[in-house]
């Protein structure tokens, strides 16, 4: 009986995300004041050092926000485009309304990311499969079995700040982050800028090939 | 004016090829003097204490054609419906466990020293392992002493037989089709045979000698499979007598980065038919053995002291014979602790024909660049020292300059590496974890690349300092990865053992 009763709160409990599903129209609406930085289409802005949006995963995109509302993510000393994010969470006052953008994000199409002046292709293919395709995918898609966000798509110059982010701890250091301290230990895998930008140009490359 | 500065470029190129060309230094004299094809080549094993001259006796005796000891009296007898593994469980060491024709569902762990495992074969038929494609190994062995021959394995997801540290081992006359990763797998063994199987269907090597060191591969069959016959990170070993065909590659010596050992060499490759091996590459997409080119007769990756005699190599759409180093190998990474070149590499006599007809866009490059035609049978890419060739005008061979005259024309002085039974590894106390790492885990996982499992170093990352949460893991894995093989449950360690190594693993640095 006892046995019974856990399986019906445990079976309550998977349950209960579906009866709170965001609302991704509703998430539309209030990205409005969004896209004077990250685009009417969530497509970015590399001069606002402002990410593609579009296409990412839904849990990471809530996470995130969360961090940054937290001051997990954007806090740290020299994270200056984390700190402008920071200062722009009014539109976003409460977790339905972060679950919300974030699906309405997660549906949209991810753009193509501009290919990696002088990348070698073949040492970023290398590198990215030996170090990165384990938790992002094969084809830098993302994995959210693992917390790990897509990465075709975004811009190269986006993905280079976060990696030196990490590797400096300016990110993924917090406690509470467990995925980002998880990013952090990878973020001195590569052995230099070369393979850096060879992996940067592997993953714009996959955008492209979609 | 665009045509004007394609015109000076197209010019400046040729210049540029046509300068090197005409600055290498001159392939050495074509042949060698009698002398020195007369003389044999001698491997560098020596066992502690042994002198000189009991090292060439030993080497070229070849009267050592078993290594499990002398069968124990004790039998047991299993029956179709019966279990092997409860046979295995009654068994003393020393026991003959023969298993009569019929259909065996199961895996076989053998946890003890001298357990012979020999089908019996009546009328033609075998006792058949099925895992019905739900099983991960048919027959795991940590034992010493270990004999399994003439079953059938089919259907499994992971390995036919792997050893995990078992020396003096025997696998012999099995038949092993369509069965998971790796076919044969010994694993950290010293002096075992494998000889008499039949391979097929295996998704990466179909023999793979892994970590090992004193070990003959002789008179099998292998075809169909991503690689055909694989010494990997191993040393003193022969590759004799087999027939390896319709792979994507037939014999490779490699060093893989990022295992555990770090070294292959003393590999000798001779008598073999190594036929046609094109098939398309069926290695999961990002992993190493998918970087093999399809029509690659003979592989030599980064292994040194590696010597090719005597074999017929043929149809070989990429190469006969391909030797590379680990820059320019695909789908790896440099391991800083592992020299990445094919050093001392010699090529006697072989017979070699219709290959590189179809080759791939690198060595084309290479060929242009050295304004070279034809279709290569020999083709090195990236450094190499001290290696050589027989007879090169024989051959299309490509990046060879520099290779010179072998001083040996054949390896007739080492009959073979085999030894009278070693010792069996000492695991001293403390050290289950490191064993079981290298034993099971390395298997699949290497550290910073993509072997068969994600990178040791990404799991690192997602453990951190978690081990009992890997150890749970490792005894009941759950899949995460669309794009990688599900990781079999090693759940026939015992817990402790499961987390000893899942410790080590979070403490290895390469």
């Amino acid at each position: 009986m006892w046995r019974l009763f856990s399986l019906l709160i445990l079976g309550g409990a998977l349950v209960a995300p579906a009866g709170f599903a965001a609302d991704a129209a509703r998430g539309g609406t209030l990205y409005a004041p969004c896209a004077a930085c990250h685009g009417a289409q969530a497509q970015g802005n590399p001069a606002l050092q402002a990410p593609v949006l579009a296409g990412q995963d839904a849990g990471y995109l809530a996470r995130q926000l969360r961090h940054f509302r937290a001051g997990i993510r954007g806090a740290a000393d020299g994270d200056t485009a984390g700190a402008t994010m920071r200062a722009q969470l009014a539109p976003l006052p409460d977790d339905a309304a972060i679950d919300d953008v974030a699906a309405w994000l997660a549906s949209l199409p991810a753009p193509r990311a501009a290919a990696v002046e002088g990348a070698v292709l073949r040492t970023g293919s290398n590198y990215y499969q030996s170090k990165c395709g384990a938790c992002h995918g094969a084809r830098a898609e993302g994995n959210p079995a693992l917390f790990a966000p897509r990465l075709a798509g975004l811009d190269a110059d986006y993905l280079a700040r976060q990696y030196r982010n990490f590797a400096a701890g300016l990110r993924g250091t917090e406690p509470a982050d467990r995925y980002g301290r998880q990013m952090r230990l990878m973020a001195t895998a590569l052995p230099g800028e070369a393979e850096l930008r060879d992996v940067l140009g592997f993953i714009a490359a996959q955008s492209q090939q979609e | 004016m665009t045509r004007t500065i394609v015109l000076a470029l197209v010019l400046a190129l040729v210049g540029f090829a046509a300068g090197n060309w005409y600055a290498k230094p001159r392939a050495p004299a074509q042949e060698a003097d009698a002398a020195r094809v007369a003389a044999s080549y001698e491997g560098g094993f020596r066992a502690d204490g042994e002198s000189a001259a009991a090292v060439s006796e030993r080497l070229a005796s070849g009267n050592i054609t078993a290594v499990a000891g002398a069968p124990g009296e004790h039998e047991i007898v299993v029956a179709d419906g019966e279990s092997i593994q409860e046979a295995v469980k009654r068994a003393a060491p020393g026991t003959v466990i023969r298993v009569r024709p019929g259909t065996y569902h199961e895996t076989v762990y053998i946890d003890k020293d001298a357990i012979r495992l020999v089908g019996v074969i009546e009328q033609g038929r075998r006792p058949v392992l099925d895992g019905h494609g739900k099983l991960n190994d048919a027959v795991l062995y940590s034992g010493n002493g270990i004999v399994v021959e003439n079953f059938t394995i089919t259907k499994y997801k992971g390995n036919g037989i792997m050893g995990q540290a078992g020396n003096n081992f025997e696998i012999r006359n099995n038949l092993i089709i369509d069965t998971g990763v790796y076919g044969i797998f010994p694993q950290l063994g010293k002096n075992g045979i494998v000889e008499h199987n039949v391979l097929s269907g295996i998704e990466d090597a179909a023999i793979y000698i892994g970590m090992s060191d004193n070990i003959h591969v002789a008179h099998n069959v292998v075809f169909e499979n991503v690689a055909g016959i694989e010494i990997e990170n191993s040393r003193h070993a022969i590759v004799e007598n087999n027939y390896v065909y319709d792979n994507t590659g037939g014999i490779l010596a490699f060093i893989t980065p990022g295992l555990p050992i770090k070294t292959t060499s003393d590999v000798i490759v001779r008598n073999n038919f190594v036929v046609r091996n094109n098939h398309p590459n069926f290695g999961a997409p990002g992993s190493i053995v998918a970087g093999i080119p399809a029509g690659t007769g003979i592989l030599v990756m980064a292994a040194d002291e590696v010597v090719i005699e005597d074999n017929i190599i043929s149809d070989h759409k990429t190469a006969g014979i391909l030797i590379v180093d680990h820059a320019n190998a695909a789908n790896l990474t440099i391991d800083p602790e592992s020299d990445p070149n094919p050093d001392r590499v010699a090529v006697l006599d072989n017979v070699m024909y219709r290959n590189g007809y179809d080759t791939i866009p690198e060595v084309k490059a290479l060929m242009l660049a050295g304004m070279q035609r034809g279709e290569p049978d020999i083709v090195r890419v990236g450094p190499s020292t001290g290696s050589c060739i027989l007879n090169r005008s024989r051959y299309v061979t490509v990046g060879l300059d520099d290779f010179g005259v072998c001083g040996f024309g054949n390896t007739d002085a080492t009959v073979t590496y085999l030894l009278p039974p070693v010792p069996p590894r000492v695991i001293e106390p403390g050290e289950r974890g490191k064993i079981a790492y290298l034993g099971i885990c390395s298997g699949c996982h290497i550290y910073g690349g993509r072997m068969v499992g994600p990178p040791v170093q990404a799991i690192q990352a997602l453990y951190m300092d978690d081990p009992q949460a890997l150890a749970d893991y490792i005894a009941n894995p759950v899949r995460k990865r669309d794009d990688y093989p599900e990781m079999p449950p090693q759940n026939y360690l015992d817990p402790e053992t499961r987390l000893a190594v899942a410790k080590y693993m979070l403490e290895v640095r390469n």
